[in-house]
């Protein structure tokens, strides 16, 4: 299947050091928090891009694999100053196994193809807005992302259109170790 | 940790052009600092003409065929790439006057030393490496 991502990157056919000087390039494209995917052939690329997201401050989501077609997906992070988490309502990651309520994940489409909690909800941060009638009211919403950043902005909105029983969950996906569900 | 990685090109081959690039595009896509010091044959690497026939080693001249194959960017394609991405060139003063080599000789923008400009660069640069 195919992930959403906001930019797409060409890289096929290109030797190292290529894939990286390329993908280098394309991310001063993007602003924080938007995905790039970028498809390469250089099996090597695999290992490096992982390197290079970690090395220059950015999030490697993950990299699939078809008809030697590699795709890796990178989301665009700033230098992680630290914010405030200000949304009151919260509850702590292990918490939530077993409860009855709905866990919103608030993640980029690929962060959640690449891994995210059996039975969460999708709906990226960007796409909130719109989508908010998708959620119940009465229902006890309990909003996830990586590091609990942006679900408490989420929350915040949430809360802002008249959601009541909504939860930041802290601290986020990070620090998850059960089971990962898959969507690619 | 040191953003600096500081690079010494001290051989003239093919080969030796690879590794130095390579290494040197790859560190400058991760926001390094990097400096390469060009010195005795590691000059050709930058040359104007000898960048454009650097030679295989002896009776390795069929992996030719494999640098093609494998659509590996030309020397001069990653030089003009590594000074796009900043990567500062230091020819080494001494062996230009021992081959009667100029600046012209160069590509555009490389800067003139001696060791000790290297050497205070590298001072606190990890990883520090010779080709």
């Amino acid at each position: 299947m195919s992930i959403k991502a906001d930019f797409q990157l060409d890289a096929k056919g290109l030797a190292c050091p290529m894939p990286i000087v390329k993908t280098k390039k394309a991310m001063a494209e993007l602003v924080d928090g938007q995905v790039l995917e970028v498809a390469a052939t250089d099996k090597g690329s695999k290992a490096d891009i992982a390197a290079w997201a970690e090395t220059v401050g950015h999030q490697y989501i993950g990299t699939t694999e078809e008809d030697a077609v590699l795709k890796h997906y990178i989301r665009k992070c700033a230098d992680d100053t630290v914010v405030e988490k200000t949304f009151e309502q919260t509850i702590d990651l292990g918490e939530i196994v077993g409860r009855d309520g709905l866990i919103l994940d608030v993640r980029e489409e690929a962060e959640f193809a690449f891994g995210h909690i059996e039975g969460a909800k999708s709906i990226p941060m960007g796409e909130l807005p719109t989508r908010m009638a998708e959620l119940d009211k009465a229902q006890e919403i309990y909003v996830i992302c990586r590091t609990g950043k942006r679900s408490d902005l989420a929350a915040q909105k949430l809360a802002a259109n008249g959601f009541t029983k909504v939860f930041n969950i802290l601290p986020g996906m990070t620090a998850w170790t059960d089971e990962l569900k898959k969507s690619i | 940790m040191s953003n600096k990685v500081a690079i010494i090109a001290s051989n003239g081959g093919l080969f030796d052009a690879y590794k130095v690039f390579n290494i040197a595009t790859a560190a400058a896509a991760s926001e390094k600092e990097v400096t390469i010091f060009f010195t005795f044959e590691g000059l050709n690497l930058i040359h104007k003409q000898g960048m454009h026939a650097l030679p295989m080693p002896a009776g390795k001249e069929h992996f030719a065929e494999g640098f093609a194959k494998a659509n590996v960017p030309t020397i001069p394609q990653l030089v003009e790439m590594a000074q796009e991405l900043g990567v500062k060139f230091i020819g080494c003063q001494m062996t230009m006057d021992v081959m009667g080599l100029t600046t012209d000789d160069f590509v555009d923008g490389i800067e003139v030393g001696g060791a000790v400009t290297f050497l205070e660069f590298a001072k606190d640069a990890a990883p520090s490496l010779a080709f």
